[in-house]
């Protein structure tokens, strides 16, 4: 994974989901060097923010895979061509220059591309906040459980009904002092068999309940949660996450000079090209007669845009890329 | 492909679907809510938060509430009682903000009780 300054390469796809993760694939299996980039820290997009435990059935191939299988699987397949992730990061400002474009991420990291794959979805995910812990991210508030270890010893809270906040309560409980989730319903979105190794792991589950108040100068020291019919319980607290799901919208993309309609989707030619030469879109995030939003026309259109930009990057080079089962040409 | 709202949504509007729409595709008109057919992604995260029930799969509307398939639609592509153009795609009810006008549907019922 690179994390340096400056990251140059051939294709730079914006979106780890799994159009993206397929185009990192087919951009290695052309030839091409390839950068991913995604404002979550973890790839998957969709799949890993909204149904990671949800058995998908339209997949080529795979009579039934889960969710994150299938991310794991697409990483496996990426894998042997090294692409530079770069998570977490935002894909922030485009300049377009004589031999390709220079993207920015928000943390400051500089992609130059010759040309650039947008499979953005439906835009940047942003963790929904919670206002009663405002004042207190970064210093034991979280949205993301980045390493386990940081909440060895802690009074966890989290907040949330997903699968995220059941599977963070999970893999917290061992080592963590305490763990409890409080979740405003007492439905849950999260799958029912991760709600009940939840409850008979005895976490506690406080549901009908919302975290109102946060105590601590600085630092989180505990909170109150009103649950039920009005009842207060204080709880010891130094770790709070809010697992509360995300909202999306296309952000700084709809700042890069590329047609938009609706704030919503770039129109594309059949080659998947944009209304800037140079610049793909392939996936949810893309729009044409007759669009079909499905992970399995994704992957069709990611192999689509990776091969026309490599016809693109060197017009010499055909759009067709050969067979995957082509014997290797001898190396001279 | 959407969601849509149906009948028990009618001067309920809890808008805890509003919360919990990723793409913020929930519109609020008077007495109801609508979801925009041509921004829902389909994800579903909407149906467990309504306290009331009212959202299904427009594949899977009860029947007596099959018109309001249809009439989530239109709450979008006709100009509204009270509005010279359709709503469109505003790409977020958040900036959009609420309606305060309803489809000629749901404005015939009367009020719940």
């Amino acid at each position: 994974m690179s994390t340096s300054d400056q990251v140059v390469v051939d294709i730079l796809i914006v979106g780890a989901g799994p159009t993206g993760l397929y185009g990192a694939y087919y951009a290695g299996f052309r030839g091409l060097s390839v950068a991913v980039v995604d404002s979550l820290p973890e790839p998957g997009g969709q799949i890993n923010a909204m149904y990671p435990e949800k058995q998908i059935f339209d997949i080529a191939g795979f009579p039934s895979v889960r969710g994150r299988e299938l991310v794991d699987r697409l990483l496996e397949q990426a894998a042997p061509f090294n692409p530079s992730y770069l998570l977490g990061h935002r894909a922030e400002v485009l300049e377009r220059h004589a031999t390709g474009f220079a993207v920015t991420t928000h943390e400051g990291v500089r992609i130059e591309a010759g040309a650039v794959i947008v499979t953005g979805g439906i835009g940047t995910f942003t963790p929904r906040p919670l206002p009663a812990a405002a004042g207190f991210e970064g210093n034991g508030l979280a949205y993301f459980v980045r390493r386990l270890d940081d909440y060895r010893g802690s009074d966890v809270v989290i907040v949330g009904g997903g699968d995220s906040a059941f599977d963070w309560a999970q893999a917290l409980h061992p080592l963590a002092k305490s763990v409890t989730l409080v979740h405003r319903r007492d439905s849950f979105r999260a799958h029912p068999s991760t709600v009940d190794s939840v409850r008979a792991a005895g976490i506690e589950v406080l549901t009908n309940a919302q975290l109102s108040t946060v105590f601590g100068d600085g630092i989180i020291e505990g909170v109150e949660v009103t649950h039920g019919d009005n009842q207060v319980k204080t709880l010891p607290c130094q770790k709070i996450i809010a697992a509360l799901g995300f909202t999306a919208n296309l952000g700084p993309l709809l700042r890069w000079g590329i047609d938009v309609e609706n704030k919503r989707h770039i129109p594309v030619a059949a080659s998947m090209q944009t209304s800037v030469p140079g610049i793909f879109a392939a996936g949810d995030i893309n729009d044409y007669p007759g669009k079909v939003r499905l992970i399995a026309v994704g992957f069709g259109e990611a192999a689509t845009a990776v091969n026309n930009a490599a016809h693109h990057l060197d017009p010499a080079q055909p759009v067709f890329p050969g067979h995957s089962t082509d014997v290797p040409l001898a190396v001279v | 492909m959407p969601y849509v709202i149906a009948e028990p949504c009618i001067d309920i509007t809890d808008r805890s679907c509003m919360e919990e729409c990723p793409v913020d595709c929930i519109y609020e008109g008077e007495r109801k809510l609508y979801i925009n057919p041509f921004e829902c992604i389909d994800c579903g995260n909407c149906e467990p938060a309504c306290p009331v029930e009212a959202i299904t799969q427009d594949r899977r509307v009860p029947e007596e509430f099959a018109a309001f398939a249809e009439d989530n639609k239109r709450f979008f592509t006709d100009p509204l009682p009270g509005r010279d153009e359709p709503i469109g795609q505003p790409g977020g009810a958040m900036g959009f903000g609420p309606a305060g006008t309803d489809t000629e549907l749901v404005a015939a019922y009367d009020p719940r009780a």
